[in-house]
């Protein structure tokens, strides 16, 4: 089952670790709404910048879907290093790992990469021969260290580093499993896009446990755990945020503002705030819960297509997919 | 390139008239969003039936991005050249459009794609 690749780097190679171009600088563009800070920063034009990831030092990786790297921002200057996973790489999710690495869902060759945070070396674990196409989407790690992922083929699995063992299960419903999520009490929980359902994994076996959202077909797409362990969802088809609180089991949901909402992320901050992302709106819309109140953020640019976001205490982060910028919303200025 | 492209697309004389045999599989990874029926219920993305000769944004179901509703606007049609030129870099074409797939730039995808899109079994 275990499988492991380096990416064949001669030493010509390592001695520019992977960088496919010479180091280069966003542009910054700040403006202001609702008493937040927006800044913008454009990273590469036809890179897909999407999903992305902040590391404690703040710099922030973030995947070039589009043309199959992986790049670090560093905010502070507009630096930006652009590191190539290979032939056909189309990375999808990515996240910090314990050993301070950048971890990453590489659908275009059905590998789990590690990129590390030093020397920006790659390496790849192939998903076993019988799962061919399992599109993979995102990831997260348990309290343990070991790596759990979905892909939207219709799998799930595990991928422990310290033996490089790798196991992969097919998903209830097949096609679908999509985001995934860690709770402060660590457990962990994915969402099925086309099998419209919560899950959570039985760390031990795998098996997954589904939890039916009360809306039919919601299309559930991302999820992300507040500081309680409630697991919040962003729903494609219905427009929808809900909220599932395994203590009890119950469900609360809410449809975001507009006639026909898009509803694709979702990421809960260090104050419990809600970010979501409309594509209908073309915006990020922060939820506030004791509120119950939404407020929208749309972009300065059409299409902007945030379709994932992550942050740090008072930075939401996230990936204008569509205009090849990242942005970030600052904790409101006043 | 992977083994079940290795005949990807295979065109078979029977009685006369040109059927086409094709890899299925190759549309195996839009089946996470996308249909192949009309009758499959509500999904992520568009049912795909006959989309080859349908306008762009050609499925009343389905709420398009403003990108494809404006392409649907100006008279664009998915011909087979076009889908194939769509299907190798998405936001080339049209960019603000919502599908997050990443471009397919092997061909020889492509071919065993659109055959399967074209109707071919």
């Amino acid at each position: 089952m275990q499988r492991r690749q380096l990416i064949a780097l001669s030493a010509g190679a390592l001695a520019m670790p992977a960088l496919v171009t010479a180091p280069a600088r966003a542009a910054v563009e700040t403006r202001e709404q609702h008493g937040y800070r927006i800044r913008t920063f454009g990273v590469r034009a036809g890179s897909g910048s999407r999903d992305v990831a902040c590391n404690s030092d703040g710099t922030v990786w973030f995947c070039g879907q589009r043309d199959g790297t992986l790049n670090l921002l560093d905010p502070r200057d507009g630096g930006l290093k652009v590191i190539s996973l290979g032939t056909n790489a189309a990375p999808h999710g990515v996240v910090v790992g314990p050993d301070g690495a950048a971890w990453v869902t590489e659908g275009g060759q059905n590998a789990i990469a590690r990129v590390d945070h030093r020397d920006h070396r790659v390496q790849l674990w192939k998903l076993p021969a019988d799962k061919p196409s399992s599109n993979l989407n995102t990831l997260v790690f348990d309290t343990s260290g070991i790596l759990w992922f979905t892909g939207q083929g219709g799998v799930i699995g595990r991928f422990e580093p310290a033996s490089e063992r790798m196991q992969v299960w097919d998903a209830p419903r097949g096609y679908g499993p999509y985001g995934i999520t860690r709770t402060p009490q660590g457990t962990i929980w994915y969402v099925s896009l086309a099998g419209n359902y919560l899950a959570q994994i039985d760390l031990a076996s795998g098996t997954p446990r589904v939890v039916e959202p009360p809306t039919p077909q919601q299309g559930a797409r991302r999820v992300w755990s507040d500081s309680q362990g409630r697991l919040w969802i962003s729903e494609w088809n219905s427009g929808h945020v809900s909220r599932h609180d395994p203590k009890d089991g119950s469900w609360k949901t809410w449809k975001l503002p507009g006639e026909r909402p898009r509803c694709y992320s979702v990421y809960v901050d260090d104050r419990d705030a809600i970010w979501l992302t409309d594509f209908a709106a073309n915006a990020i819309v922060r939820f506030d819960p004791p509120t119950e109140t939404f407020l929208s953020f749309p972009s300065d640019k059409p299409g902007a297509n945030v379709r994932q976001m992550a942050g740090r205490p008072g930075e939401a982060w996230g990936g204008e997919s569509g205009t090849n910028r990242i942005v970030v919303i600052d904790k409101p200025l006043a | 390139m992977r083994a079940w492209l290795a005949a990807a697309v295979v065109f078979v004389v029977s009685d006369g008239a040109l059927a086409q045999d094709c890899a299925r599989q190759a549309f195996a990874p839009c089946q996470a969003c996308h249909a192949l029926a009309t009758d499959a219920g509500q999904r992520p993305g568009p049912q795909l039936v006959g989309v080859i000769g349908r306008p762009v944004a050609g499925d009343p179901a389905f709420d398009y991005s403003p990108a494809l509703r404006a392409a649907r606007d100006n008279g664009d049609v998915w011909t087979r050249d076009k889908l194939d030129a769509f299907l190798s870099d998405p936001e080339a074409m049209y960019p603000g459009q919502w599908m997050g797939s990443p471009p397919i730039r092997d061909a020889a995808v492509r071919t065993a794609l659109l055959c399967v899109l074209g109707g071919g079994s």
